[in-house]
């Protein structure tokens, strides 16, 4: 199975290429081939996180954001005979600082906040509480919308990371205070109209 | 006599098809609400809230659909049904899925308004101006 025809897996992937930090993370294909590196991967993990990708499916499959140890192969399991690939990665605990999305545009980063909680809560349910528009360029913040989650300063160290991205890339991180952790990068060439 | 006025060539005003986008003449007196601009494009029509996946049937050709925000379950329905004119949510913002799904429907789409569905009535007329992210009394 070619896992680059999975976006998903893609966008998790090509997170190395930019030297951006994320979560230990392994994917399964094949549930009896892999079923060693689980093992393996399990050790010393009390609760893992367990995301899905299917080929032409990109939005809304199953997540178990935090799955006991003991249930994770069970879920697994369950995934793979339905199309699934696993995503088996480390679990950030949902006390998360600040969780959300930076949109790259052509001259500008928009970068949308919600505070505690899974990021699934932003890019499924809506809940934004916070949007900050800056300048590519120089980082200086545009526009603003909502209360404040996280300081100018903390915000523009994060995009200094991202500054190597091209427009149109969606990147979804997590902010801890143990760290930082970027989940993915998207393709969003819908943002382009967003580019005034 | 001074000398006529010269006449531009080019046409005075843009056709909407040279835009690609038909304009709506909106009557701009009154903002009702307004919210982030998440699919650009304007809209008029009426007011539709949905509050329950049941009541995505009541929605017509042209109506705006309010909700509070677009779960999955709304987001197929709104895939498989472009008669939509437009939507307005209470919460969301600009790169949730819904937004996205909306800017590839090409759906104008005004997100974050916090009161659309307390402050929108059912059946009344309304305009969207998605680009600046403003809902006007019509």
């Amino acid at each position: 199975m070619n896992a680059e025809e999975f976006k998903k897996i893609k966008g998790i992937k090509i997170l190395q290429k930019y030297n951006l930090p994320q979560p230990k993370t392994i994917f399964i294909f094949d549930f009896k081939k892999q079923e060693k590196e689980i093992d393996d991967f399990l050790k010393n993990k009390r609760i893992v996180t367990i995301r899905s990708d299917k080929r032409g499916q990109t939005d809304f499959c199953p997540l178990s954001v935090g799955c006991p140890k003991n249930k994770a192969k069970q879920q697994i399991k369950k995934l793979i005979p339905k199309g699934y690939v696993a995503i088996l990665q480390e679990y950030i605990p949902i006390r998360s600082r600040v969780s959300g999305n930076i949109l790259i545009l052509k001259n500008y980063i928009l970068v949308e906040l919600m505070g505690t909680g899974p990021l699934s809560l932003l890019n499924r349910e809506g809940k934004v509480e916070e949007q900050v528009k800056l300048k590519r360029g120089n980082l200086k913040e545009v526009e603003h919308f909502g209360k404040r989650l996280i300081s100018k300063k903390e915000l523009v160290k994060i995009l200094k990371l991202v500054k190597r991205v091209p427009a149109y890339k969606l990147l979804e991180f997590t902010l801890r205070s143990k760290g930082l952790y970027f989940w993915q990068m998207r393709d969003d060439k819908t943002a382009k109209e967003l580019d005034i | 006599m001074g000398e006529p006025q010269q006449k531009s060539l080019i046409f005075p005003l843009k056709p909407w098809f040279w835009t690609g986008v038909h304009k709506i003449k909106m009557k701009k007196e009154k903002i009702i609400l307004k919210g982030l601009p998440a699919s650009s494009g304007q809209a008029r029509g009426r007011v539709k809230i949905v509050n329950f996946l049941k009541e995505l049937g009541k929605l017509g050709k042209g109506d705006i659909m309010v909700a509070s925000f677009l779960p999955p379950d709304f987001i197929s329905f709104i895939k498989n049904n472009s008669r939509i004119a437009g939507i307005i949510t209470d919460k969301g913002g600009v790169t949730c899925h819904a937004a996205i799904v909306t800017r590839e429907l090409k759906i104008p789409y005004i997100a974050a308004t916090f009161y659309a569905t307390k402050k929108l009535k059912n059946n009344a007329e309304i305009a969207m101006d998605s680009k600046k992210g403003i809902v006007y009394e019509c």
